[in-house]
Formats: structure tokens, sequence, C-alpha cells
């Protein structure tokens, strides 16, 4: 009797999921176009790597170029040199950038925290700050100015002090220290804003205490700040290792405008791929390397969040 | 005693800030004067900190002759920045309320459709070929900022400025008959503005210094920005210092290079440089809530 009384459960759902549909709809509209810029920008290039078994031609595009099997990855192993330049020079300058960027940012923010001018805090840290906001194109325009073998500020300097100028753009190795100083110099007041902020958070009375017992500034800062930050060194490090194999080709273009004395040691893969592809158009190589980019940069990333997981479960990113 | 080690200490670190706070202002020091300094003098006696016969002569060169490249590159990074901030806002807040919406089932989907990017990526080359062969962006103004209308990161940033708002709030417009839509213009918007100016500013920002769009995708001179003008010009600079063209045509050329240059380093930092006490504030809230509770 009571199913005639009542619609049957499984009509009355369907119809509550329709309600839900109809009120849901203003919410998929409201994400479209994210969802939209998503699909033509982000997922759709995914699927562009099937670019890697094509022989690509410009009529065909990705999708209508003749299947080329293992062709180009025949064409990858065979000119393994470059694709191994490629990687280590990536991972290099990576590596060397998170531990000089951390090593400064920690080390501000350590000093940021032991000053008491209030006013002398505001002002150094705006001017730290300041070059985060400024293009690689601008600082690359800058350091030519200072880095320039005959009219150079670094040269002449060179030069008063009796030392040989340095013909900086073409010194392949020596440049890696222009690029990791020329990072600090750009990120480290951003990094130390980050952790200046842990430090905010840090319970005073903790302080009070140590200074009660008779602790030295040092050993207030070995022995309470550094370790405070520790947490968030390692769980910033640990996500960084998912960006390993991701360069910044507009800090090498802008810095080095891909000058060909420096390619040995900034010929990142992002730059290679550049080059080769979108400006010499061979597509073939460049796509093994994008196709090999992108999925060990999965794995890194992987990799990354699981030991962030295990380091601090909260600090987990999905 | 222990006293005078600590005393030591902090001069040490007043020392080291002050020095790498400097160390950051000397380049732009450095640019401002190269670009009030005379051509002639730079090429007698290299760059200096200090402004060499003072002049004005690189800008008004760069504004006479050069004036229509100028304001057109000008004109060009300011619509850039002002269309692609506006859009991306709008694009990204939407999303990020959808992804933050009570009740709503499939937020765990969109949210996750929007994270799975951030984890995996097709690489530059598909995007590439994508965007000039099947999109057709190359040489477009839209070319030049569509492509960065979504940043998951940024989303993110404003999902967590929409979870502060209190859900009562919400709820009592829904009792009062409000559709997603009224809510999201008339009451998220609103009560989520502090993290509306900090997304904006972090977007603005971006395309203001983008470089990598107009390189892949501009070839007409038109559609420059200023930030592209800037290394068409240093790599054509570096290109004549490089070859043997420097000591051939060194002597002939007759634009003021040099100076001109850091005129346009001036030029492309003074809009952030104005701004910037004013920016400062969110971006580095936007830093804080991204990173430490993001």
């Amino acid at each position: 009797m009571t199913e005639k009384a009542y619609p049957a459960p499984k009509a009355r759902e369907r119809s509550k999921w329709l309600r839900s549909l109809r009120n849901d709809s203003s919410l998929f509209l409201l994400a479209l176009p994210g969802v939209i810029a998503l699909i033509l920008f982000a997922y759709l290039p995914m699927s562009g790597l099937i670019l890697v078994f094509k022989n690509y031609n410009f009529n065909g595009g990705i999708f209508g170029s003749p299947w080329a099997g293992f062709d180009n990855f025949d064409f990858f192993f065979s000119s393994m040199d470059s694709a191994i330049r490629a990687t280590r020079n990536t991972v290099m300058l990576n590596v060397l950038y998170m531990l000089t960027g951390t090593f400064f940012s920690v080390a501000l923010a350590i000093a940021l925290n032991e000053l008491r001018s209030k006013g002398y805090i505001k002002i150094t840290q705006s001017v730290m700050f300041f070059p985060y906001f400024i293009s690689w194109i601008v600082i690359g325009a800058i350091l030519f100015s200072l880095l320039d073998f005959e009219k150079g500020i670094v040269n002449r300097m060179l030069e008063g002090i009796g030392l040989q100028p340095v013909d900086w753009y073409a010194h392949p190795w020596l440049f890696v220290v222009v690029l990791v100083l020329a990072n600090i110099w750009k990120s480290a007041g951003h990094g130390a804003i980050i952790y200046y902020a842990v430090l905010q958070g840090v319970d005073t009375s903790y302080y009070e205490a140590a200074r009660i017992d008779g602790a030295s500034r040092w050993q207030l800062i070995t022995k309470i700040t550094l370790p405070m930050l520790i947490p968030s060194i390692i769980l910033l490090t640990l996500l960084g290792i998912g960006g390993m194999l991701k360069g910044d080709l507009s800090m090498i273009m802008g810095v080095t405008f891909l000058n060909p004395l420096l390619l040995p040691t900034t010929d990142i893969i992002d730059v290679f791929v550049y080059r080769t592809a979108i400006r010499s158009g061979e597509f073939g190589f460049a796509s093994a390397i994008t196709l090999y980019q992108s999925v060990f940069g999965l794995v890194l990333v992987l990799v990354a969040n699981k030991l962030a997981g295990w380091y601090d479960r909260d600090s987990k990113l999905f | 005693m222990a006293i005078r080690e600590n005393r030591t200490l902090l001069i040490f670190f007043y020392v080291f800030i002050g020095v790498f706070a400097a160390i950051c202002l000397i380049p732009f020091i450095l640019a401002v004067s190269g670009s009030l300094s005379s051509e002639a003098k730079i090429a007698a006696n290299g760059y200096s900190f200090l402004p060499q016969g003072l002049t004005l002569d690189t800008y008004k060169f760069m504004f006479g002759s050069k004036s229509d490249e100028i304001v057109r590159g000008y004109l060009n990074s300011v619509s850039i920045t002002v269309l692609g901030t506006v859009s991306a806002v709008l694009v990204t807040s939407a999303y990020a309320y959808v992804i933050t919406a009570k009740g709503f089932r499939f937020r765990g989907a969109f949210a996750f459709f929007a994270y799975f990017t951030m984890l995996f990526s097709g690489g530059t080359l598909p995007w590439y070929i994508l965007t000039t062969k099947y999109y057709h962006l190359n040489d477009t103004l839209a070319g030049l900022f569509v492509p960065y209308l979504l940043n998951v990161f940024l989303m993110y940033l404003q999902a967590n400025y929409f979870k502060s708002i209190p859900h009562e709030v919400v709820e009592s417009a829904q009792i009062d008959g409000a559709g997603h839509y009224l809510i999201f213009f008339r009451i998220m918007l609103p009560l989520g503005r502090v993290g509306l100016v900090t997304i904006s500013l972090f977007y603005a920002l971006q395309f203001w210094n983008d470089f990598f769009l107009p390189l892949m995708l501009v070839t007409d001179e038109k559609l420059f920005t200023i930030q592209y003008m800037m290394y068409y010009m240093m790599a054509n600079i570096q290109f004549l210092a490089s070859g043997n063209a420097s000591r051939i045509s060194g002597a002939l050329i007759a634009p003021p290079l040099e100076t001109a240059k850091l005129a346009m380093t001036c030029l492309t930092v003074l809009p952030i440089a104005i701004l910037y006490p004013f920016l400062q504030r969110y971006f580095v809230r936007g830093i804080v809530v991204g990173s430490v509770k993001g």
C-alpha cells in the first residue's frame, strides 16, 4: 500500500537529482570560463604530447600529421648528449638556486627577527622585496651595464684594484655564478618574507624563558629561532623538488640573450625546446624531450608531495 | 661580557640587512644615473653610479624620434595589463566561488580539475602548436593575455579568502531566495575584496612583466609590449657588441643605445615603483596566506 502513497524511492531520488542539477547549473556556468581556459591551455596541450609519436608537419598539425612510431625516440637517444646537457643544466641551476636562495632567505629572516628598530625593518624589508617585482628582461639590461667587458662597472672596479677585466659573457661556468647571484638578488627578499612571517608567529614566551635561564643571543637563534624555521625549510625544499625539471625560459633569455658562448651551462630544457623547435622548427627531437620533461616532472611532483606528506601530514598538497 | 657579545651580533645583523638592502637598490640607482648621462661620456668612461654630464638627451631622443614605438609599446603593455587583469580576476574568482560553494556535489571534482594542471603539464611545445595553429592567437592582442586567464595558484588563494567569509551570510541570502549569481556578484565579490585586490595585483604584475607570451606569439611590431621591446633592443645590442659589427658601425651608431637601454629600464620599472608602496602590503599578505597557510 505504501508503495502507492509515496513515489518510488528511485524516482524520488531522480527528481531530487534533477532539481539539484538545475540549482547547480548556475555554478557550472560560473566555472565554465575557467574550465575552457584549463582545457585550451592545459588539458589539450597534455593530449598534444602524442606529438612525440608523430612525424610533425605544419599542414597536418598535431592530430593530422602521420604517425611516426618510435622514430622520435630513436632520434632522442641518438643525440642523447644534448638531452643530458639540458637536463643537467636544468637540475644543476635549480639545485643551486634552491640551496643559495634558501640560505639567504633564512639568514635574512633570522637577522630581521633580531632587529628592534621597527622603522629600519620596514624600510629594509621594502627595499629587499622590490627586485621580486622586476622582470628578468629589465634585470638582464641592468646586469649588462654591470658586466659589460669595456664599460661595465664590475670590470672597471676590477681594473681599479689592479686586476684583469673578465669577459663575463664568454665564460659559461663563471656565468653560473652570475645567474645564482642574480637569483638571490631577485628572490631572497621574497623568501625572507615567508620565513619572517613564520617567526612572527612564534610564541615569545619561549624567548623569555630562555633569557631568564641566561641564554645568549646566539643561543636563542640556534636553539629557538632556527628550529622554529626547520619545518618550513624542509617543507618548502621538499615541495621545490617537484619543480626541479622546470626551467625559467624568461630568466635565461633575459639575462643571457641566448648568447651561444654561454649555452654549455645555460641551455636548460625549456631553452633547448625553444631553440630547436620554436625557432628552428625541428619538432621531432624537442617533442621527445618535452614528453620526458612532463613525465619525470609528474613523478618528481608526486615524490615531493609524498615526502612532504610523510614529513608533515597537514602540509601535503593533496 | 655576555652583553657585549650580544651587541656585536646585533650590529652584525643590522649591517647584514643594511648591506643586502643596499645591494638590492644599487642596480636601480645605476639605471637611473645611466639614463641621465650623456651617451658620449658613457662610451668614453663606462657606466657609473652617478650621472655623467647630467642631461635629459636620452629621454628627449626616445620621446622624439622613437616616441611612436615607445608610446605604442607602453599602450600595448597597459591594455594587456588592464584587460588581462580584469578578465582573469573574474574568471578566477568565479571558479574559486564554485570550488568553495557549500553543498555543491562537484566542487571537489572542479577543484581537482584545476589542481591536476599543477601536477602535470604538456610542456611548451604542444601549447605553442595549439595556440598558434589551432586557436590562431599568434599576432593578436588577445593572445597576450587569454592564455593566462586562470592561474590555479591564485585561484586557490582567492578560494582561501572566500572560505573565510562566514557561511551564515551566504545562508541567509539563500533563504531570501538569492541564486548563485546574485550571491557571487553581490556578496562574495564585495566581501572577498581583500583577496580580489591581492590576486589583481599578482595578475597585473604578471601581465606587465610577461615576456613569454610575446616571445612565443608575436612577430608583428605593432603588438610589441614594453618588455618585449626591451628584449629586442638588448638582443640587438648584444649582437652588435659581440660581432665585428661594433667595430665597423660603432662610430656610426647615432642613437644613444647605451643610455636608451637604461632609460627603457627606468620607464618599465616606473609604474611598479610608483604603485609599490601600495602594492607591497597586499603582496606580503598574499604570500603569507598562500605559502604558510596554503
